[in-house]
């Protein structure tokens, strides 16, 4: 019985691809540091933030892709969550994976928190609300600074003492393992993110987004549900802060600015919304395109002008942005399917009078 | 310690705020659209004018030539993107436009970078007391001007031809196309406008506070407050929310323990609008379409 379970979970076809995309990502995540022109230096730690930001773009991109929730705050969640990272580790030392989970849970509380008047209105409002969050978080974020080991609430070392940085995770020590450790960690939140999306509140997500008079007919409680769907976002990026944190054990406040949190929406939609592998798309666009256009002597400021104008087209012509793009691909190059030779259990669709 | 001059900077900074709210409002009323790249046109319009003054060019005609230039970008989007735009959702209608924030942010900061220059308008020389506060003639424009704009967006919503055609694209777009409007000429007509008014507020910004490309665009963030407070119909109450949060800012940040929270000011506000002005939203067939 549980074999026959199994497999008609395995047949379902997000199933399958969800377990592709797992195998992938572990494979990259193990492999792409050894491979030659990759292994070492610049390459492989832009690699690394480019794996961190993918997490807070698949939160972006669960928000609007399943729910039409716009929020363009993330980077400065990203930043809560570092910032509690580096709080929490300097207040307490504790082996890094508990600071990550605990600054996690904060990230989500801040997010919650700061969502909920919104979200009772329209979509546009909570846009709004988030623009003006991000404006706010920067100019927190820039006036508190982040923790380096001083004293205080604020924990901010000053006059001549030395900034404490915070070590790496003892399993990420070098900058193979790092990537190693950022990786594994980004592949299990996305599954778990992805496995949330196949159960019981991702299809209530995506009756909402379908349509919110036949989910509130259903009984389904819309404003808990976002919140749910709020809070999860925002704890997925509060991992991404903490990953970051860890990753040069000090954070400065000019990478978390407004237009950044702007900047990763547009990767987001342009890497496609709709699927994780936008949001990874969106990842190595919002960090290693600007990295690529320094690399080739280009002014970074162009990657605003470039993303921009690609917004403007996701939203007008290309609602599935790229991963969508690249999966009509895939379905128009696969050979068609042949069909399944018995099935007789199942009750013919076509009836014929 | 003399509040006085902290709110007559707070009321003029306001005053540019609510100046910049009609602009968004009534290009939301008749496109909707609510333009989140009304901050960005605007400081493309006040670098333009600092870079043709200092070019040498008579102040007079850099800013008429910065104002035009921010009507030309926004009139540009609208006949680009426009027709695109009329048929997804007001949620992506506003996303779009954040798209033109980024690309006018990456070229400001491309040809400009994020050096804070300052620009000092003529008017800004002449200045005189008023109770202890030290008030010149660019301040007084600026009051003037908000009140202006609003008493003749007013007139001309009500009075004109092209104002009877907006009201009427706000209030059903199809309906309008059917009894014979002509949407795209005032579609494009609302996205000049707004970019004209952008143009103006962009330059008298810069004047008043500083001129950084990342600064003059997030100032769309107190403008969308005002809207908010305006409840996105009302030109007064969205005066009066401009003039509000200005103060409010202003006056925050003349305390030195609280000033550095005095950006947080819109979202407060804005937060506070929207718990107190939530009614429980109908769920209608209507949302189930869009």
């Amino acid at each position: 019985m549980n074999r026959v379970l199994l497999a008609a979970f395995l047949a379902r076809a997000e199933v399958r691809s969800a377990l592709v995309g797992l195998a992938i990502g572990l494979v990259l995540a193990l492999v792409l540091p050894s491979l030659p022109g990759v292994g070492s230096g610049l390459a492989l730690r832009t690699l690394t933030v480019c794996a961190i930001y993918a997490l807070a773009a698949a939160g972006v991109g669960v928000l609007y892709g399943r729910l039409g929730l716009v929020s363009i705050m993330q980077i400065g969640l990203v930043a809560v969550g570092g910032w509690a990272t580096l709080r929490i580790y300097h207040a307490t030392h504790l082996p890094f994976e508990v600071v990550m989970v605990l600054a996690a849970l904060v990230t989500a509380a801040v997010g919650v928190i700061v969502g909920l008047p919104a979200l009772r209105l329209s979509g546009l409002s909570l846009a709004i609300v988030t623009l003006m969050v991000a404006g706010a978080l920067e100019v927190l974020v820039t006036y508190a600074g982040f923790p380096n080991g001083g004293d205080g609430f604020l924990g901010r070392v000053s006059g001549g003492t030395l900034a404490v940085i915070m070590p790496r995770p003892a399993l990420g020590q070098s900058d193979d393992e790092f990537f190693r450790y950022v990786g594994v960690v980004v592949v299990v939140v996305l599954v778990l993110l992805r496995w949330l999306l196949m159960v019981r509140p991702g299809r209530t997500w995506a009756a909402i987004r379908q349509g919110e008079a036949g989910a509130v007919s259903l009984g389904i409680n819309t404003v808990a549900h976002r919140l749910l769907a709020l809070a999860v976002t925002s704890a997925v990026t509060g991992v991404a802060g903490a990953l970051l944190a860890a990753s040069s054990g000090i954070l400065d406040p000019t990478s978390f600015k407004a237009q950044q949190s702007v900047l990763l929406f547009a990767t987001v939609l342009i890497g496609g919304a709709f699927s994780l592998l936008g949001a990874v798309l969106g990842g190595l666009f919002f960090y290693g395109l600007p990295q690529l256009l320094n690399t080739v002597g280009l002014d970074g400021n162009l990657v605003f002008v470039v993303l921009g104008l690609g917004l403007v087209q996701a939203v007008t012509t290309a609602p599935a942005g790229i991963a969508g793009q690249l999966g009509a691909l895939w379905r128009r190059l696969r050979p068609p399917r042949p069909p399944r030779p018995s099935r007789p259990s199942r009750p013919s669709r076509e009836v014929t009078v | 310690m003399n509040l006085l001059p902290f709110v007559v900077a707070g009321l003029v900074i306001g005053s540019v705020y609510a100046l910049s709210g009609v602009g968004v409002l009534v290009l939301y009323r008749t496109t909707g659209v609510l333009n989140f790249a009304h901050g960005a046109v605007g400081g493309l319009a006040a670098l333009l004018v600092w870079q043709t003054v200092e070019l040498r060019l008579q102040p007079a005609v850099a800013i008429a030539l910065g104002i035009a230039a921010g009507a030309a970008v926004a009139l540009l989007f609208g006949l680009v993107a426009g027709p695109y735009l009329a048929r997804v959702d007001q949620l992506r209608k506003a996303i779009a436009t954040l798209g033109l924030a980024l690309v006018l942010l990456g070229v400001m900061l491309f040809v400009w970078n994020d050096k804070a220059r300052t620009i000092r308008l003529e008017t800004s020389r002449i200045s005189f007391d008023v109770g202890g506060a030290r008030v010149n003639v660019t301040q007084l424009v600026c009051l003037g001007l908000a009140l202006l704009v609003v008493v003749g967006t007013l007139l001309a919503l009500r009075y004109t031809s092209m104002g009877t055609s907006m009201r009427a694209l706000a209030s059903d777009r199809e309906l309008a196309a059917v009894v014979g409007t002509n949407v795209r000429l005032v579609e494009n007509t609302a996205w000049a406008t707004s970019g004209a008014i952008a143009g103006v507020s962009g330059i008298l910004l810069a004047d008043q506070t500083r001129l950084e490309p990342a600064f003059l665009t997030f100032l769309i963030i107190p403008v969308l407050a005002a809207v908010v407070i305006g409840r996105f119909v009302s030109l007064w109450l969205t005066l009066v929310g401009g003039l509000a949060i200005g103060v409010g800012q202003s006056l925050v940040s003349a305390w030195p323990t609280v000033s550095a929270f005095s950006t947080a000011v819109p979202f407060v506000v804005a937060t506070v609008v929207i718990l107190v002005a939530t009614r429980r939203r109908v769920v209608t067939v209507g949302v189930v379409r869009a």
